[in-house]
């Protein structure tokens, strides 16, 4: 499973990821004003999170090798 | 006795899109460029402006004008990607419109890059294809979205429609539920547009959101589907990191050193095509693999590709990162040194069959369908999956040509006939909507693997006969099975619910679709019918739903009235 990290301290609270996510990866807590990473199971590593942070505070780390595939031969 | 207000939150407009991508952004633009006093309400089950694939593709716009020749352009489709099987006076429209609709995009924010005499910028993707491609930042939609703003279009997001309401046999709204709250949402409209994209299982990277939910919303409603043996699209994949390898369609090499593209594929073509990839499970199943893409020898990579990125053809700084995020990292982290890559063909589906007329009107009034919703069910590419069907660029031209076609008749629809939902219907639907939230049973994830495990394999999808067919139709109606067990915890979940049953539909459409055509054609291989059959099957295939089973029925292509004849 990809894991997306947040550094909470330098986030700003503008919910650009939360909006770019377009798989949903991605609840809001309002009480906190950050994103929480809700359904990270689902991240395709589109990386639009991470590219669009103004404050460059995500990171998508691929998990290339352990990403289930279904037979093809 | 319910009422609609009962039920949730509901939402009255004139003209109701789902789908907020850019098929979907240029219906609703279109729609008040048409008639700026009318109502349009955009759903996207994300957020408008950021879904759909056309922000996370090549970003390539194919067009043509007088002087490429659009019967040249006619000629070589049916030759080279469709096999007689498009609709050749939609495809010639198609054409004819692509100049002006990339103008209309330009209007729309849609940045085009122009040379110093002010025409756009082209590329072909090989010399001798008769049309041309601009390129796009991925930034398109958000520009769309923004216009549309501007011109009044309203959007709610984070809301998943899953049914349609109708007043006697006409659609006139839809039902789903907030993603956030899993409350039932209901729209009251006076027609709506499927704009949700195609089936693609949940499985390659970049095209994961296409689940089907549009489609199957359509099938419930009562609407036909066309096309749907063709939707089993695939792209190579580096074998490591499952990430595209662009180009090893032209470059397989097997264990012994053999080129074995080339024996299929003598020139460089288009884009991928299933026999290259029946030549490379031939080798696999022959102990010849692991099968290399020769990236010394990769053309499209070494050479198409680059000029498309080059900066004097577009500055893109969206895509550039974009690309070097996703296919640049992943290159980079591969385990395999050396130019011989190891790769398989990474299943994809673009099962897109509601079946729509020119107008992208479906067989139900009150509907419509665009994008990639629609393209295979268009008939405008003809026997491949769509879009963009073996012809780069198609995809963001059908959707801007689908959605310009759709908006003034779905207007004209909606003013035509005012329906009212019936209600005690939609309290049914809410009912079966929200069954799975709450209640213990099977989790989607389990059955979306299934599905994958059935689609995937070479011999199911891509070289089939009646056997395979058949064995992978049982197993999907053995899944079908576990469908009204499906629990969910969360709305997020529910949402998971509903796509495993549209693949579910999707993939035993594409099962029965395919039994039924005994030939082979265009993208559809049959191991135990090899050749092309005229004679019997210059013909659309089409699903009707007939008492909760699936009939099928067929439409000759009216190829007398055509340009292009087999």
């Amino acid at each position: 499973m990809n894991a997306i990290n947040i550094d909470r301290e330098v986030c700003t609270g503008c919910q650009t990821c939360f909006e770019a996510c377009f798989v949903d990866v991605f609840r809001w807590d309002a009480d906190e004003a950050r994103p929480i990473v809700a359904y990270p199971e689902d991240c395709t590593e589109c990386n639009k999170c991470q590219l669009e942070c103004p404050e460059q505070c995500i990171e998508v780390v691929p998990d290339y090798f352990g990403t289930y595939w279904p037979p093809v031969v | 006795m319910a009422t609609l207000g009962s039920l949730g939150t509901v939402h009255t407009t004139d003209l109701l899109i789902v789908g907020g991508g850019i098929a979907g952004l240029a219906t609703a633009i279109v729609a008040k460029e048409t008639d700026p006093e009318v109502d349009v309400l955009v759903l996207d089950k994300v957020v408008s402006g950021w879904g759909g694939k056309a922000n996370k593709g090549g970003g390539n716009y194919a067009y043509m004008v007088e002087e490429d020749g659009f019967d040249r352009f006619l000629d070589f489709h049916v030759h080279n990607v469709g096999d007689f099987l498009e609709d050749q006076e939609l495809l010639l429209a198609y054409g004819k419109e692509s100049r002006p609709n990339l103008e209309r995009l330009e209007s729309w924010g849609v940045h085009i890059y122009r040379d110093d005499a002010g025409e756009p910028k082209f590329i072909r993707w090989m010399p001798q294809h008769p049309w041309r491609m601009c390129v796009m930042d991925q930034d398109m939609t958000l520009n769309m979205h923004r216009h549309a703003i501007k011109l009044g279009v309203r959007f709610a997001d984070r809301v998943e429609v899953i049914d349609l309401l109708k007043d006697g046999e006409r659609v006139c709204g839809a039902i789903g539920f907030g993603m956030l709250d899993g409350e039932c949402v209901v729209v009251k409209a006076g027609a709506v547009v499927l704009a949700g994209g195609n089936q693609c299982y949940k499985l390659m990277r970049r095209w994961s959101s296409a689940r089907g939910e549009g489609i199957a919303a359509a099938w419930r409603a009562g609407a036909a589907m066309r096309n749907a043996e063709f939707g089993s699209f695939i792209n190579w994949v580096f074998s490591d990191t499952k990430e595209v390898c662009q180009g090893a369609e032209d470059c397989l090499y097997n264990a012994k050193g053999e080129q074995i593209s080339r024996a299929v594929r003598p020139a460089i073509e288009s884009d991928v095509h299933s026999k290259e990839v029946v030549a490379w499970w031939r080798e696999m199943k022959a102990g010849n693999g692991p099968v290399c893409a020769n990236m010394a020898e990769n053309y499209v990579n070494n050479v198409v590709a680059p000029a498309f990125h080059d900066d004097k053809l577009a500055f893109r700084p969206v895509s550039m990162k974009f690309w070097g995020l996703t296919i640049g990292r992943a290159m980079a982290a591969s385990t395999v040194q050396g130019p011989m890559q190891p790769v398989l063909p990474g299943f994809i589906g673009e099962q897109s069959p509601v079946m729509v007329d020119h107008d992208m009107a479906t067989t139900v009034p009150g509907l419509f369908a665009v994008g990639d919703t629609s393209a295979g069910g268009s008939s405008l590419a003809g026997a491949v999956p769509a879009p963009p069907g073996r012809m780069r660029g198609s995809g963001l031209g059908f959707a801007t040509f689908s959605g310009a076609r759709c908006a003034p008749a779905a207007l004209a629809a909606a003013k035509a006939a005012a329906g009212e939902p019936d209600a005690a219907l939609a309290e049914e639907l809410k009912a079966r909507i929200l069954a799975p939230l709450g209640r213990s049973g099977t989790a989607a994830p389990e059955l979306v693997r299934r599905i994958q495990d059935v689609m995937s394999p070479v011999g199911n999808s891509i070289l089939k006969n009646d056997e395979r067919l058949n064995a992978a139709l049982d197993e999907v109606l053995a899944i079908k099975e576990q469908l009204p067990h499906l629990a969910a915890v969360d709305p997020h979940y529910l949402a998971a619910c509903h796509e495993v049953e549209a693949m579910a539909l999707c993939a035993e459409m594409f099962f029965r679709t395919s039994l039924a055509r005994k030939e082979s054609r265009g993208w559809h291989l049959r191991e135990d019918y090899p050749e092309r059959n005229d004679a019997e099957f210059v013909k659309w295939i089409e699903v009707h739903d007939a008492g909760g089973e699936m009939a099928l029925s067929t439409t000759p292509v009216p190829i007398e009235r055509y340009p292009f004849r087999p």
